[in-house]
């Protein structure tokens, strides 16, 4: 890990097993499946759900800073809490929760590199043992909209610009056009198939190795680099909801140490379905 | 049922799952799936011959624990029931019985099985009246 541009941002698992009982430390595990969490999770670990704990309830959008306050409060985590994110589906859903740790500033975020898979592989212990830690105080600035997240007006922008570039972490059907969703799931959500012209296409789970863990920095600068998706770019990473290209943004960022990058979150949920946007569709059947 | 009830309940059930695995001579096949968090369950059913009830329904499919979960236990509630009942039933029993506590952030992982069988009803409906009409031609 020591070559990532910062390798600060990771741990292994023989760190987390050393910092079971480190008070500076809360264990977050952020998973897709809402019951994984429940049949058995690192011991001392609290849960995130995205939709339950990082979404608003109503608009399309994320917890405001009251409630983001309250949710790390009620976690036991204050402001100089190490935050070590894991989940399930090679961290996917951790990438996309410290991103949204990091829209309000939080400073250490780390994720548990090769997350709960390579925890349970390497049968290490899990509990079902819930935690219940003390509330702490936290206080956090209002949600930066600006720095690492970007919005449609922008990417729309960002179509006729040069010295930037646009990733498309979906799989190469929902590039071309040819699904609206990825293979083996069910072909809904968007009204239009297709990628937003400009955008080069790199699925995101081609930046981990099969034990979940991320690939070396030679390796990730070799795929993103291949397609131009250069350091000296504005770089903006888009998915169908953000939550993979969250993933994304984690390893240009961090691991690569790209200096401008951000997650369009509307994404293709939202230009998709977006009326008189450009699209750009490969896909001939 | 409290919280940890429902989760009890649900994880019995995807880890035993019941009338998991198709069905010989279903009369209709559907499948169905969730893109949220992407859920896939098929339904196997196979009607009564008066052509009024359940007499058989399995399923087979992937995804979120909630989802499988209630895939098998909608099969244990439904067999032998007359179709008319299983139009009656609303996705909002279906949470609370699978514990609304637990599943209300998944709604549609809940409702997947329900939603699927109540399409393949439909499609049993359909080809019935589509048979009848050959028949009379």
């Amino acid at each position: 890990m020591a070559d990532y541009a910062h390798p600060e941002v990771l741990v292994d698992t023989n760190w987390v097993a050393d910092h079971l009982n480190d008070p500076n430390v809360r264990l977050v595990e952020s998973n897709e499946d809402i019951l994984l969490y429940d049949q058995g999770h690192i011991p001392g670990a609290v849960k995130i759900d995205w939709v339950a704990d990082l979404n608003d309830p109503v608009v399309r959008d994320y917890l405001d800073r009251e409630r983001f306050e309250k949710l790390l409060s009620s976690k036991g985590i204050s402001n100089d809490t190490t935050v070590v994110f894991y989940g399930d589906k090679n961290n996917w859903w951790a990438t996309y929760a410290l991103w949204v740790f990091k829209l309000f500033g939080h400073k250490d975020a780390r994720i548990l590199n090769g997350g709960r898979a390579k925890w349970i592989a390497e049968g290490r212990e899990l509990t079902r043992e819930v935690p219940n830690y003390p509330p702490a105080k936290y206080v956090a600035p209002e949600r930066d909209d600006k720095t690492i997240r970007a919005f449609r007006d922008e990417v729309k922008e960002y179509i006729k610009k040069s010295g930037v570039a646009l990733v498309d972490v979906r799989s190469p059907a929902e590039y071309s056009g040819e699904r609206t969703h990825m293979p083996e799931y069910p072909q809904e959500g968007t009204l239009r198939g297709g990628h937003i012209p400009t955008a080069v296409s790199i699925p995101w789970a081609q930046a981990v190795r099969e034990d979940s863990t991320f690939k070396s920095f030679e390796e990730l600068q070799e795929l993103y680099g291949s397609k131009g998706v250069t350091p000296d770019k504005d770089v903006i990473a888009y998915c169908r909801i953000g939550e993979r290209s969250s993933h994304t943004w984690f390893v240009l960022k961090y691991l690569l140490g790209f200096p401008k990058v951000r997650n369009y979150d509307g994404s293709w949920t939202e230009w998709g379905n977006s009326v008189g946007v450009p699209i750009e569709k490969t896909y001939q059947g | 049922m409290d919280r940890q009830e429902a989760i009890e309940f649900l994880l019995d059930h995807y880890q035993h799952p019941r009338n998991r695995g198709q069905l010989e001579n279903a009369d209709v096949v559907m499948p169905g799936g969730n893109p949220g968090c992407g859920d896939v369950v098929t339904i196997y059913l196979k009607v009564g011959e008066a052509g009024d009830h359940v007499e058989q329904v399995s399923f087979e499919g992937e995804g979120c624990t909630i989802s499988q979960a209630a895939a098998s236990i909608l099969t244990e509630m439904v067999t032998g029931k007359p179709l008319s009942e299983i139009d009656q039933m609303d996705f909002n029993d279906m949470i609370d019985h699978l514990g609304r506590e637990v599943v209300n952030t998944r709604p549609r992982c809940a409702t997947l099985a329900l939603g699927t069988l109540k399409a393949a009803i439909t499609k049993y409906r359909n080809d019935q009246i589509r048979a009848g009409l050959d028949a009379d031609s």
